[in-house]
């Protein structure tokens, strides 16, 4: 299989020119790769574990279909988050204003409970100071923070210019410090 | 505002590019120079440093094992309907051509039966005028040797 150390990983780009010529393994293989990622971005992004899921299944066969016209201006994953961050702007600006759903995740450390109970704090203190941002701000935050991209991959995943990803990740990081610095100021955090 | 103030402030804006590494080589000298001498500006990207290891102790959930599979579901299901779709058209396309070809021999051999059936016709109209008017000319004799 491609994951087997002997044999030689195949690029995306090589991946794509398969999956272009009708073979659904290689795509198969390009869901494998980013399909983490993807969800990562998503549920930073939303804040749901069941919609994040739902939008990265639509962005991935969304991908499928438009495959053909694909020409690898940009990288197949930025392609691919671009996708995503379009369906995710839309899904959101249709829906109104509901209550996010919270959702809890194992404690890391259960023999030690306050610090698991800090560790929620801190986390809960992260997520909103997130959400405090407007859109686009948390988009870029989120690339660059969890997917370590870099600006030129984020303006191609956010279909900006790099210019405006340093600007937007400028105020992004601003606006957040502010969110935690009061946090920090209560002892929140 | 000093100048050095006003370094500190233009400095603070170029800290994050900075952090992600993002500076070309000669400005990337100038903060790292402007950094040396300034125990502020050091301390205001240790801070901002901090804040964004904050950032990166979030964890997410993990991605359902299924998701791979849902999206080849539906993949493998879109390529069938694309096909069956292809299948359809070319059908279509064949049984139009079936019909245009028809439609054509129809027209062609139907000229060629025109042809041969329309003197029939033209004939039999004549015979039957002719029929009629000797019909006419017998009755009008009969009638003139009756008197």
């Amino acid at each position: 299989m491609l994951s087997n150390p002997e044999v030689p990983v195949i690029d995306d780009a090589d991946l794509v020119r398969k999956a272009q010529a009708g073979d659904l393994g290689a795509f198969e293989e390009l869901v494998r790769r980013h399909q983490h990622g993807l969800f990562s971005y998503l549920y930073r992004m939303c804040r749901n574990s069941s919609d994040a899921e739902e939008m990265a299944q639509a962005a991935m066969v969304k991908a499928w279909e438009k495959l053909g016209g694909f020409r690898g201006a940009s990288s197949f994953k930025t392609w691919l988050y671009r996708i995503g961050t379009n369906l995710c702007f839309n899904l959101r600006s249709r829906r109104k204003p509901t209550e996010e759903l919270h959702e809890t995740m194992a404690a890391p450390d259960s023999e030690r409970p306050e610090a698991a109970f800090q560790q929620k704090l801190r986390e809960e203190a992260v997520r909103k100071a997130l959400h405090c941002l407007p859109e686009d701000q948390r988009a870029a935050l989120v690339l660059s923070v969890y997917q370590d991209m870099s600006y030129r991959e984020i303006a191609e995943s956010l279909g900006k210019s790099v210019r405006a990803v340093d600007s937007l990740l400028f105020r992004a990081r601003t606006n957040v410090r502010k969110v935690l610095a009061k946090d920090r100021a209560r002892g929140i955090i | 505002m000093s100048n050095h103030s006003m370094n500190c402030g233009r400095l603070k804006r170029l800290l994050p590019p900075f952090l992600d590494e993002e500076l070309p080589g000669r400005m990337r000298e100038v903060v790292e120079s402007h950094l040396a001498s300034c125990p502020v500006c050091r301390a205001e990207l240790e801070a901002l440093r901090a804040d964004m290891a904050l950032l990166e102790q979030v964890r997410t959930p993990e991605v359902s094992p299924y998701l791979v599979i849902r999206v080849m579901a539906e993949v493998r299901q879109q390529k069938r309907t694309a096909q069956r779709g292809f299948a359809r058209l070319a059908g279509s396309l064949a049984a139009a051509l079936v019909v245009a070809v028809s439609i054509g021999a129809g027209v062609l051999f139907g000229s060629g039966i025109a042809g041969t059936i329309t003197p029939v016709a033209e004939n039999s109209t004549e015979e039957a005028v002719s029929y009629v008017e000797s019909s006419a000319a017998d009755m009008y004799a009969m009638m003139a040797g009756g008197d």
